[in-house]
C-alpha cells in the first residue's frame, strides 16, 4: 500500500488564530484546502475555499461527502474557554460528534481525522502524578466544565477510531497556550494578578507557532495516536507574573476556591474558568516523549520562551497580506465592509 | 567597519551600564553607601581581631569564626535569592538547587548543634548514579527525611540533592505545596519515582509513610508495615539499589501522645497530634526536642541482576521488602544501643 498523502483537506474552525495560521501553512503544502467556520475569517488565503457551515449541524457530513474530502483537520473545538458554559459543550461535544458521523458513512472518502485537544483533558489535582503521559487520562474523575467536556469528546473519538480502522486518526493535546487571547495570557498580564495563598504551581505552556507547526505536521505525516504537545520545561506561577511584569497578590483564600472565581468576577470583572483555577493551584505538565518520538519534532519554543515571547509582545505574528489582491480577498472585504457599515447603523438606530 | 562612538555612547550601549544604572529616586549620599557597602566586611575583620584577642587571652576558641561565616553567607544566599528576580530555572519538577542550598546552612546548623547528628555509612550513598534510599520514618513532622538530606549534602565526598518523595495530601496543602517542589521533593506516585531514577537521581522514600509519622509515643521505633512493597519494583524496574537508612532520634522530637482524628478531618491532615506542648502552646509547641539523633546508611541491596519481569514477581518483592524492613529494624535496635540516652 502506497503511503497516503493528504489531497483534498477541510479545516474546522479557521477563523480562530490557530485555524488561520494552520491554514496559512497548510496551504502551499496540500493541493486543495476547504475551510470551514462559523464566522468569517479574519484573513484571506487565496488558496482556501472558505465555506460558512456549523460543526454543530449535519451539513459537515454533506460537505465531506460533496467535496470528496480525506484529510479532516478538527480544530473547531475550545479548549481554553473564557467561561464554563453550555457553548463548550455544544461546540465540543456536540460538534466533535457531528464531524465524526459525517467522516463516518460506510463510503467515507476520509481517510485521515487530526483532532484538536488541550491540557484541560488531564484535569489538575494534587493527587495527580508529576507528569502526565498520554495515557494518564483519568475517564473517572469528577470533571467541571471544559475538563469533562474533553473527556467525553476523546471518548466519542476513540471510539470513532476503534470503528474504523482505514482512518487514521490523531488527537493533539495541546498545552496552554499564552497567546494575547488565552484565558492564562489574560489573567498574567493583570498588573496585579490575584493567586491563591501558598501555592505556587509549575506552569508549561506552548507558543502558537509551535502549536499551529504540530497541526500541520500530524496532517502532513503519518502519526496516528494521542500526542501531548507543549514546551520544554516549566515556568513556575510566580515566575510567569514577574516574566510580565506584574505584581502576585497572594490574597485568594486556598480552599472554596469557586468563591475566590465568583468574587473575582464580581468585583474584578475577571472570568477565571474552572480549569485556570485548578492549574493555578495545582499545576499541571505534560510528558511528551511520544510527541518526539514519533513527530521526529519537538516544540522550537520552551515554556520559558513562550513566556518571554508574551512578554515581549511578539506573540501574535501578524499575517501579511498577499499582493497583488485578488478576486477573493476583494469579494471578503467588501462583504466585511457591508457587515461593518450594517453594524454601524444597526447600532445606530 | 566599526562606526567609531564616543565614550557615552559606548557607556549607554554597554550591558554593563544597565546593570550599574543606579534606580531613578531619592538615593543616600556617596560617602554613607560606601560605608554602607563595606560595612559588613569592616564587622568580619573586626569579629574576627577580636576572636585572636578572646583566644590570646583564653587559651581556646571562644569565638567560632566559622559558625559566623555561615551565617554571613546564609545572609547573604537570602539577600541573592530576594533580588534574582524571575530569572532563575527550575527542573521539571520544580526544583529549584539555589533557594534550597540557601537554607541548608540553618539545616547544617540543626544537624550539628541542635540534634548533633551522628551520620555512619554515608559511603554507601553512590556518588553518581541513581539509588532508592529507604527509610524509617518518624516525628510528626517530616524532620528526618530533611536531616537525611542534609547529612548527605553535609558528610558524603560528593554532595547530593536528595529528591524525597511527600504523601500526596501535602501537596494540596498552601505553603507545603510549594515550599516541597521548590526543595526537589515529587510527588509519592510509581511515576514519578520512575522519572527521578531515569535522571539518576537519588530518591528517598519513606514506605510507613504517615502511619509511620502519625504513631503515638508509645510505639516509637516499631517499624509499621512497609506498604506493599512498591518501592521494591520500581528499584527493580529502574535497576537502582536499594540503600536502608536507620534514623534514631526522630521518635522524640514529638512525643505523641493521642490523635484528634476529628480534627484531622476538618483540617484535611493525616492526623491531628497531641505533644506535651502542642496544641497547649500554639506555635512553641511545634518547637522540636533536642534529642540526640544517630543516622546509619546500611549498604545497597543490588537488584541489577534481577530481570525487569521480577518486578511482577509479588512473592520476591514482598521479601525483599522485608529484608530491607528487618535491616532497617535491626539499625534502628543497633544504634538505640549506641545512644547513651535520648537527650545526650
Amino acid at each position: 500500500m502506497t503511503p497516503f498523502t493528504p489531497h483534498r483537506v477541510l479545516l474546522t474552525g479557521v477563523s480562530n488564530p490557530l485555524g488561520a495560521e494552520v491554514a496559512r501553512r497548510l496551504a502551499p503544502q496540500v493541493p486543495m484546502l476547504f475551510g470551514c467556520d462559523v464566522a468569517d475569517p479574519v484573513s484571506a488565503l487565496e488558496e482556501m475555499d472558505f465555506v460558512h457551515a456549523d460543526t454543530r449541524l449535519s451539513v459537515i457530513g454533506k460537505l465531506v461527502r460533496q467535496l470528496h474530502i480525506d484529510t479532516v483537520v478538527h480544530l473547531a473545538v475550545m479548549v481554553d474557554p473564557a467561561h464554563d458554559d453550555r457553548s463548550v459543550h455544544e461546540t465540543d461535544v456536540i460538534g466533535t460528534m457531528n464531524v465524526l458521523v459525517g467522516c463516518a458513512a460506510p463510503s467515507s472518502p476520509v481517510r485521515r481525522l487530526i483532532v484538536k485537544s488541550g491540557q484541560a483533558i488531564y484535569g489538575a489535582g494534587p493527587n495527580d502524578p508529576s507528569f502526565f503521559s498520554e495515557d494518564m487520562t483519568n475517564w473517572d474523575r469528577i470533571a467541571t466544565g471544559v475538563t469533562r467536556d474533553l473527556l467525553e469528546m476523546e471518548q466519542l473519538v476513540s471510539e470513532f477510531a476503534l470503528r474504523n480502522e482505514l482512518c487514521g486518526v490523531t488527537v493533539l493535546r495541546l498545552g496552554l497556550r499564552v497567546s494575547e487571547d488565552t484565558s492564562l495570557a489574560r489573567y498574567l498580564s493583570l498588573p496585579i494578578v490575584p493567586t491563591f495563598t501558598g501555592f505556587d504551581p509549575r506552569l508549561q505552556l506552548l507558543h502558537e507557532d509551535d502549536a499551529a507547526d504540530a497541526v500541520v505536521r500530524a496532517v502532513v505525516g503519518d502519526h496516528a495516536g494521542v500526542f501531548n504537545v507543549a514546551g520544554d520545561g516549566v515556568v513556575l506561577l510566580s515566575q510567569a507574573i514577574g516574566i510580565m511584569g506584574g505584581t502576585a497578590a497572594p490574597v485568594l483564600p486556598p480552599y472554596g476556591r469557586w468563591v475566590s472565581r465568583l468574587a473575582l468576577r464580581m468585583i474584578a470583572g475577571v472570568d477565571m474558568p474552572a480549569h485556570l483555577a485548578d492549574i493555578i493551584s495545582f499545576g499541571s505538565v505534560m510528558d511528551c516523549s511520544r510527541l518526539e518520538s514519533a513527530f521526529g519534532w519537538r516544540p522550537v519554543y520552551s515554556s520559558r520562551e513562550a513566556m518571554d515571547a508574551l512578554a515581549l509582545g511578539k506573540q501574535a505574528e501578524l499575517i501579511e497580506a498577499p499582493s497583488p489582491p485578488q478576486e477573493y480577498e476583494l469579494q471578503v472585504y467588501l462583504q466585511q465592509r457591508r457587515r461593518r457599515q450594517h453594524q454601524l447603523t444597526a447600532s445606530r438606530n | 567597519m566599526i562606526a567609531e562612538s564616543t565614550r557615552e555612547e559606548r557607556r549607554r550601549n554597554s550591558r554593563k551600564a544597565e546593570i550599574v544604572a543606579p534606580r531613578p529616586g531619592f538615593r543616600l549620599p556617596k560617602p554613607v553607601r560606601r560605608l554602607q557597602r563595606q560595612a559588613p566586611m569592616y564587622a568580619l575583620q573586626a569579629v574576627s581581631a577580636l576572636s585572636v584577642r578572646l583566644r590570646e587571652l583564653a587559651g581556646r576558641d571562644v569565638i567560632d569564626l566559622d559558625r559566623i561565616m555561615e551565617v554571613v553567607q546564609f545572609v547573604y544566599q537570602q539577600r541573592e535569592l530576594a533580588h534574582r528576580g524571575p530569572n532563575y530555572a527550575v527542573d521539571d519538577f520544580g526544583f529549584d538547587p539555589q533557594f534550597t542550598e540557601s537554607f541548608l546552612g540553618v539545616f547544617k546548623a540543626l544537624y550539628r548543634d541542635y540534634w548533633r547528628v551522628e551520620t555512619t555509612g554515608v559511603e554507601h550513598v553512590p556518588a553518581t548514579g541513581r539509588a532508592l534510599l529507604v527509610a524509617n520514618h518518624a516525628g510528626v513532622l517530616p524532620w528526618d527525611g530533611t536531616m537525611i538530606k542534609t547529612a548527605v549534602f553535609a558528610e558524603h565526598s560528593h554532595p547530593r540533592h536528595i529528591r524525597a518523595l511527600v504523601a500526596s495530601q501535602f501537596m494540596g496543602m498552601p505553603v507545603m505545596s510549594w515550599f516541597l517542589r521548590r526543595t526537589g521533593q515529587a510527588v509519592g506516585h510509581p511515576d514519578d519515582t520512575r522519572r527521578l531514577l531515569e535522571r539518576d537521581e537519588l530518591v528517598l522514600v519513606f514506605p510507613e509513610g504517615t502511619r509511620g509519622t502519625g504513631k503515638g509515643f508509645k510505639d516509637r521505633y516499631r517499624l509499621r508495615r512497609f506498604g506493599r512493597g512498591g518501592f521494591v519494583s520500581t528499584a527493580i524496574r529502574a535497576q537502582a539499589p536499594i540503600i536502608p537508612i536507620s534514623v534514631v532520634g526522630s521518635e522524640e522530637i514529638y512525643p505523641m501522645l493521642g490523635d484528634l482524628s476529628p480534627l484531622a478531618r476538618l483540617f484535611g491532615l493525616p492526623y491531628f497530634p497531641v505533644t506535651p506542648f502542642w496544641p497547649w502552646l500554639g506555635p512553641l509547641g511545634m518547637i522540636p526536642l533536642p534529642s540526640k539523633w544517630r543516622i546509619q546508611f546500611h549498604p545497597p541491596v543490588e537488584v541489577a541482576h534481577l530481570p525487569a519481569k521480577a518486578a511482577e514477581d509479588q512473592h520476591l518483592v514482598m521479601a525483599l521488602a522485608d529484608d530491607v524492613r528487618d535491616t532497617i529494624q535491626r539499625g534502628v535496635y543497633d544504634n538505640l544501643k549506641l545512644r547513651r540516652g535520648v537527650f545526650l
